[in-house]
């Protein structure tokens, strides 16, 4: 109880956050009735996803300053536990998805504790190794589809258990309320020990540990909470889109993209991943369907994206949140 | 048999990823960062020798001069427009800014040349082989085997015999201490920047002749050279040499123990993943690799 009051409290932000939070809450729940096209709804779809999966990214890599470039590989266990079950044994959504869950936290157990011996460059280059080899595993093993992938089976009309609808409103409905238990628990998350504990771990290691903090299980928990998120929304992945492959899952540009969202908006501050995906998406949508139209200009969104990167990392390596602070502190 | 051959064959690519590797291991010596683009810059060293030859038409070895020169060039430039303000951030953004020009440069192919895969049809030594008793050898690994081998000696040599290799040196040993000896450390990273360049430009030459030329290439072998450059100590010459070795013979070696088996999971596809897998257990287990002193 005392939890969840915690989680509901936003009172510590600045009158003009609360009133932002509000009006966009507002504005999402009414989206749907907003009279958007089909394309829109699906940019708010994944924008809402990325939201998520940032907010993920955002515990173990905002929070704890450890670079993690490998969350594809989770985003993968999640759409594949979910795809699978679906189609060997035709198990509902609603008990698929804790699975997909529970075995990307004991993976990440597996994984995390050899990993966070590492520090810095060499913690993010291991995790582009562990996520490139299991989407080499992914991509060779016969049973799981290899590199065709794994279509789901369509329903003939929707179904609450399976998670297939019509219409795109009620996936929009759904990623909302997990964007929201998001939003809570990091709300809670940032206050909890753990979160202050991995702020300090990121100011300064040694100190920590001279303080008695057990640095490594910290980040080890806060990067299992990390792929717990992220599963969460590959489950998703695959009830929504229906279709599942290594590339679409687990590929290194998903990790990068997520990695980049947090940090761009502004890595460790609650709103930053919301706000970096609000950016990205919908420029990398945009800009893919209009080029799209364009045939013959691939490439040049994600140039635009990665002049974005480095000059965010140059001038301002806090995102667009720490641009929105700095401005703030000279307006006072 | 046929593992003594995959072990020549190995050896022979081994020594064009120490090549590849080297650039990587000077930069990260010298100025602690850890440059994602190298294996873009390997890339364009490979469209570079593809259009010059091309276009010129002249032999895709001759052209070597030129993709090392596209290579410093490219390695200069990198450095005193991004990396230089990245040094003044915290790590996660040394990481991203490396990270962006990655992505800037590999889309930047994709946008240009589009995302064919190409492949240089014309040349000297392409399609020739020689065969010694058994073993068969493609003139143009031969070639890159060797000519790596030589770029790779004529660097260390540079290392350890001139002036600027010695400060270079001293540079990565100590930053400050050798500030005050009067070695300009911007200076010296520009260089470690140039010379990191110009080898990966070298190399993707020379791996122009025998594989692949795409868009994406760069993850592979900037993969791989973290490989080479974590087996063989972060910072370390010498180890990245014989970790080059080490890498691309198992990298060979590997599809021949996996034709034996027949399973999904041994195969001439795992052959990388056989690579990555060997760098997560390396630097989790043994950080400072064989040869390795900085930590």
């Amino acid at each position: 109880m005392e939890k969840l009051k915690d989680a509901l409290d936003f009172r510590d932000f600045s009158r003009a956050e609360q009133v932002g939070f509000t009006i966009f809450s507002i504005f999402l729940l009414l989206f749907p009735w907003l009279g958007a096209g089909s394309f829109v709804k699906a940019v708010m779809i994944q924008f809402l996803l990325f939201s998520l999966f940032g907010m993920g990214w955002n515990t173990v890599g905002g929070y704890g300053g450890q670079v993690e470039l490998g969350k594809a590989q989770y985003v993968g266990i999640g759409a594949y536990t979910v795809a699978l079950t679906m189609v060997w044994w035709k198990i509902p959504f609603w008990v698929s998805m804790p699975m997909g869950i529970l075995l990307a936290v004991g993976y990440s157990f597996m994984i995390g504790y050899p990993l966070f011996r590492l520090k810095g460059h060499y913690f993010a280059i291991a995790t582009i190794a562990t996520s490139l080899v299991l989407q080499d595993i992914f991509a060779n093993w016969k049973l799981v589809g290899a590199a065709k992938g794994i279509e789901l089976p369509i329903h003939d009309h929707p179904d609450f258990l399976y998670m297939q609808f019509k219409s795109d409103t009620y996936y929009y409905y759904f990623i909302m309320v997990l964007f929201y238990v998001a939003i809570f628990y990091m709300n809670w998350f940032r206050r909890s020990k753990l979160g202050y504990q991995l702020r300090m771990i990121k100011d300064d290691e040694d100190a920590a540990e001279s303080l008695g903090i057990d640095t490594r299980w910290c980040k080890i928990k806060a990067y299992s909470i990390a792929s717990a998120f992220v599963a969460v929304g590959g489950g998703f992945m695959a009830v929504y889109n229906l279709y599942i492959d290594p590339v679409s899952v687990m590929d290194l540009d998903l990790s990068i993209k997520i990695a980049l969202m947090a940090m761009l908006g502004g890595a460790g501050s609650l709103w930053g991943p919301t706000i970096g995906a609000a950016f990205l998406v919908p420029l990398d949508r945009f800009l893919g369907s209009w080029l799209g139209g364009h045939g013959g200009l691939i490439g040049l969104d994600f140039m635009i994206y990665a002049m974005l990167i480095m000059v965010v990392s140059a001038y301002q390596p806090r995102g667009i949140w720490g641009i929105i602070e700095q401005f703030r502190r000279k307006g006072s | 048999m046929a593992l003594i051959d995959a072990l020549l064959q190995g050896i022979l690519m081994g020594l064009l990823f120490a090549l590849v590797a080297l650039g990587l291991n000077i930069i990260f010596g010298v100025m602690n960062i850890v440059n994602f683009a190298h294996g873009e810059f390997l890339m364009i060293g490979m469209y570079t020798t593809y259009w010059t030859s091309l276009l010129l038409d002249i032999d895709p070895l001759f052209t070597l001069p030129v993709a090392a020169l596209v290579g410093v060039l490219l390695g200069i430039a990198s450095y005193y427009s991004l990396i230089r303000y990245l040094l003044r951030g915290p790590a996660i953004a040394q990481l991203f800014g490396t990270f962006g020009l990655m992505l800037f440069l590999r889309y930047l192919a994709q946008f240009l040349f589009g995302i064919d895969y190409r492949i240089i049809q014309k040349g000297l030594l392409i399609g020739k082989s020689l065969s010694i008793g058994p073993f068969i050898f493609d003139w143009t690994k031969l070639a890159a085997g060797i000519l790596s081998l030589f770029a790779f000696a004529f660097v260390y040599y540079f290392l350890n015999k001139t002036k600027t290799g010695k400060a270079l040196q001293a540079t990565s040993i100590n930053k400050e201490a050798a500030s005050y000896m009067g070695i300009k450390t911007d200076k010296m990273n520009a260089i470690a920047w140039a010379i990191g360049g110009g080898t990966v430009g070298i190399a993707g030459g020379l791996l122009a002749n025998f594989y692949y030329i795409y868009p994406t290439i760069g993850i592979l072998f900037v993969m791989i050279a973290f490989a080479c450059v974590a087996l063989g100590g972060f910072g370390s010459i010498k180890g990245v040499f014989f970790a080059g070795l080490l890498v691309g013979i198992l990298e060979m070696v590997f599809p021949v123990f996996g034709s034996l088996v027949n399973s999904d999971f041994l195969g001439p596809h795992f052959k990388f993943t056989i690579v990555y897998l060997a760098y997560f257990i390396i630097v989790v287990f043994r950080p400072q690799g064989l040869f390795g002193w900085k930590n």
